[in-house]
């Protein structure tokens, strides 16, 4: 009877031996077979040393290990199931997803004073805008101990540092009131069209108009098939995709042109919107195309009147609300700028200079390192 | 490169194994030495360099005390003190900050970590020690000790054993697939036990830690702890299991490390069933010796907690370690001396549990103050017993905690043994194969995103 049972444990452990190692070999030949995904690795003595030329290689493998989605979707969802409902930093709710990285109370002193230094050299009148992040307006979805520092604290933080002269504009109550709206992606840490439009009311009563009214613009849905970053980073497939809306203003002002300069100072042109995009991975770039340190925008308003708007992609969906109010609109994204501001753009030129930033950005250390001279 | 990743999982151990086993008998030995040296150099070629340089340095240091030994001049203990004291310094070199100017002068760079630097330091002292008592002869095999000390099954997690032992496994070696197949099953099972319970129970550890002390109610406080314990012991355990897997593969029966402490009648079989080979180690080469010169009974039992003082500080090598290794001490000497009647086995596991939870605090946090801090919050010192927060971590993690507590006890290693049918026994083997080609599965998900698992708790 023993002997039996010896038997017969042999025949399934050699069985497991086979199937595991079939498995195991079976996917290394279908990643190696499905190409690698990821930069090559720079071959030098010290990466070969400190073993980073190693970790290059692991990384380039887990990008491009077979059928990595399908892997991912169900890490999300096996770890819904079995723990909390945060995946790769994302909290599932029941609505949307949130970005649920607790905040390391990043010191914003560095950046508030570059944009002091950069406002006391200039003459121009400059405006700040800091937007939340959809886990600052619905923060109360998350789980109590994942709010610790709130993104309010975080902008009012910014503001207290900045300088008087500055005029600071409250995005986060605004958006608060409003949270029952479609003001956010579900998928998306950033806002929508729509809760652009709210802020943009208040900011442009600030920089000296009257905001369009809502009825003037025609909305076009372009896609409902929108899937942002949280839902990149968390692959939770349950959750629902986003529409992206293009607001038309019916018979208002035109816009003449718009171009580009990207780092090499080479001058393209561009398309407010960039249809294609919704075509591809990336369709958050259906709003000014693909990120370009510098976009300038020439309008058929009249009243010779210029503005620089310093941003990062929160202001996307933004810009297209000003065209009724400026001639010229130049945009610059630091985030993407090699080199300095001067080098594209002469400050004095402009009037007015407007601040938009999301909070996730203002925490990140160095952003406004293009401002300094 | 860790055991827990993609690239280990799906590259490195299919290949080591097919090479391995198509290469005649007779280099087996030195495929295995050179896969071990190719996961060295994983880890970076200074790491494999330095690995060399160690493992020459305690090779010729064997050497020279069984020469002198021979000899007859009895100056044996010269290179003795010498190899210990280095190989001592090496793991202070990379385990605490205030010897960290050493690496420095030796040109290491900042962020070099030689992984399990803890485990082999510990065989290459036990080594020498040996060879000078007389227990063993040094070994003139370079290629043999290289695998004692480098074998990549054991490098990183263990487990710890005599070379003596070492050599035993060594000529009892089975090849074939079902030791294949059996040593992969295991390997699914420390893979499984990292990965899904370990790294999903510290979420539930990291959120804790992230409430503000003050803030911290009586329940959410236990949560921790004990979500801290299960942790640290599955990812020991888990890498222990790994590496005892990966060693059936390759003909090596490694013995077990852990043998489900959290939930033992007693704290003395906690003690005895946690780590097995690092608490032997420690109390073969700094106990026993020291028993040996007093018979007195209080002096004896005073050295037991020092032993258990010197692992604790083996853990962290900080006073926090030494301190909850010391308490351990107490508690198996308190036991002995008051509880010297059987109880019964749901009272001692109910004991044994919260004072090691009780006593976790201490290796889990980061001073003595902060220990004690956290203890105060676990009897209610902040004034809250529980709130929202202890209701939503319920019910995210009331899975996990009871499938880890299952997974903590010999339950169902003692329904097998017990059930008598041997059909019960044959039917459940059959799923086994299937079962771990499952958890390999979840654990590839679950790994998908990072492509490892390198949670560590403590860095041994």
């Amino acid at each position: 009877m023993a002997r039996r049972d010896k038997n017969i444990s042999v025949i399934i452990n050699k069985t497991a031996a086979f199937i595991i190692l079939l498995i195991m070999t079976l996917f290394l030949v279908m990643t190696a077979a499905g190409g690698a995904e990821g930069e090559n690795p720079e071959i030098s003595f010290s990466a070969v040393m400190d073993g980073s030329l190693f970790r290059a290689l692991e990384e380039r493998f887990t990008l491009s290990f077979v059928q990595r989605n399908l892997w991912l979707s169900s890490k999300a969802k096996i770890e819904s199931q079995i723990c909390e409902k945060v995946v790769n930093g994302v909290y599932i709710g029941d609505d949307m997803l949130l970005g649920a990285e607790v905040l390391s109370s990043p010191s914003y002193t560095s950046n508030a004073d570059a944009v002091n230094r950069f406002s006391a050299k200039n003459d121009s009148a400059v405006y700040f805008v800091a937007v939340p992040t959809s886990s600052g307006v619905y923060s109360e979805i998350l789980p109590e101990y994942l709010t610790g520092k709130t993104e309010k604290q975080c902008i009012d933080s910014v503001y207290s540092k900045l300088n008087s002269g500055i005029r600071r504009i409250d995005a986060y109550n605004i958006l608060k009131r409003l949270n029952e709206n479609y003001i956010y992606f579900r998928s998306d840490s950033k806002w929508t069209s729509y809760g652009a439009y709210c802020v943009y009311r208040t900011v442009i009563q600030k920089l000296g108009f009257q905001p369009s009214a809502y009825d003037k613009y025609t909305i076009e849905h372009v896609t409902d098939n929108f899937r942002g970053n949280l839902w990149k980073k968390s692959q939770y497939m349950k959750s629902k995709p986003d529409i992206l809306d293009i607001y038309n203003y019916n018979d208002g002002a035109e816009l003449l042109s718009c171009t580009g300069t990207d780092n090499s100072h080479k001058v393209r042109r561009k398309e407010l919107y960039n249809r294609d995009a919704v075509d591809t991975d990336d369709m958050y770039s259906l709003y000014l195309g693909e990120d370009m340190p510098l976009v300038q925008i020439n309008t058929s308003v009249n009243n010779e009147r210029k503005l620089l708007v310093i941003k990062d992609d929160f202001a996307d969906c933004f810009i297209p609300f000003l065209i009724q109010h400026y001639s010229v609109i130049d945009i610059f994204s630091p985030e993407c700028a090699e080199g300095k501001i001067t080098d594209f753009v002469n400050i004095g030129d402009y009037e007015q200079i407007l601040f938009l930033f999301g909070t996730d950005s203002l925490g990140s250390e160095n952003i406004f390192s293009p401002l300094a001279d | 490169m860790l055991y827990s990743s993609l690239l280990f999982i799906y590259a490195f151990l299919p290949v080591s194994i097919l090479v391995f086993y198509i290469s005649p008998q007779k280099y087996r030995d030195i495929i295995l030495l050179v896969f071990s040296m190719i996961f060295c150099a994983a880890n970076g070629l200074g790491f494999l360099i330095f690995m060399a340089a160690y493992a020459a340095f305690n090779y010729f240091t064997g050497i020279l005390i069984d020469v002198i030994k021979k000899s007859g001049t009895s100056l044996e203990a010269v290179p003795l003190f010498a190899g210990i004291t280095a190989d001592i310094i090496v793991i202070f070199m990379f385990r605490t900050e205030y010897m960290s100017w050493l690496r420095s002068i030796f040109g290491f760079p900042d962020e070099f970590f030689p992984l399990g630097v803890s485990f082999f330091t510990l065989s290459a002292v036990g080594y020498l020690t040996d060879i000078y008592c007389g227990r063993i002869k040094a070994e003139r095999n370079i290629v043999t000790f290289g695998l004692y000390l480098l074998m990549f099954p054991k490098l990183t997690a263990g487990p710890v054993i005599r070379y003596r032992s070492f050599l035993k496994i060594s000529d009892n070696r089975k090849y074939g697939l079902s030791e294949i197949g059996k040593g992969l099953i295991i390997f699914i099972k420390g893979l499984a036990k990292k990965v899904i319970i370990a790294d999903t129970i510290y979420m539930l550890c990291s959120d804790v830690n992230n409430i503000d002390r003050e803030k911290l109610s009586a329940v959410n406080a236990w949560l921790g702890i004990i979500a801290y314990m299960l942790s640290l012991c599955f990812t020991l355990s888990g890498f222990a299991d790994m590496g005892r897997g990966m060693g059936y593969c390759f003909g090596y029966r490694l013995p077990k490390s852990f043998n489900y402490p959290v939930f033992s009648s007693r704290i003395r079989y906690f003690a005895s069933k946690w780590h097995m080979g690092v608490v032997r180690w420690f109390r073969l080469y700094t106990l026993k010796p020291l028993y040996r010169l007093s018979g007195n009974q209080q002096l004896k039992q005073l050295l037991f907690i020092a032993a258990w003082c010197l692992i604790g500080f083996w853990y962290t090598f900080s006073l926090n370690g030494a301190v909850w290794g010391c308490l351990v001490g107490i508690a198996v000497t308190a036991e002995n001396f008051f509880i010297r009647k059987k109880i019964l086995k749901t009272t001692g596991i109910i004991y044994t549990f919260l004072i090691m939870c009780l006593l976790m605090t201490f290796l889990a946090g980061d001073s003595i103050g902060s220990s004690i801090g956290y203890i105060i919050a676990m009897f209610g010192g902040n004034r809250i017993f529980a709130d929202s927060i202890s209701v939503y971590f319920f019910k995210s993690y009331m899975v996990l905690l009871l499938v880890s507590t299952y997974a903590s006890t010999d339950l169902f290693g003692n329904m097998m043994l017990r059930s008598g049918k041997s059909r019960i026994r044959t039917a459940f083997s059959f799923i086994s194969p299937i079962v771990a080609v499952l958890m390999l599965m979840i654990c590839t998900a679950l790994m998908s995103y990072s492509g490892n698992s390198d949670i560590m708790l403590i860095k041994l």
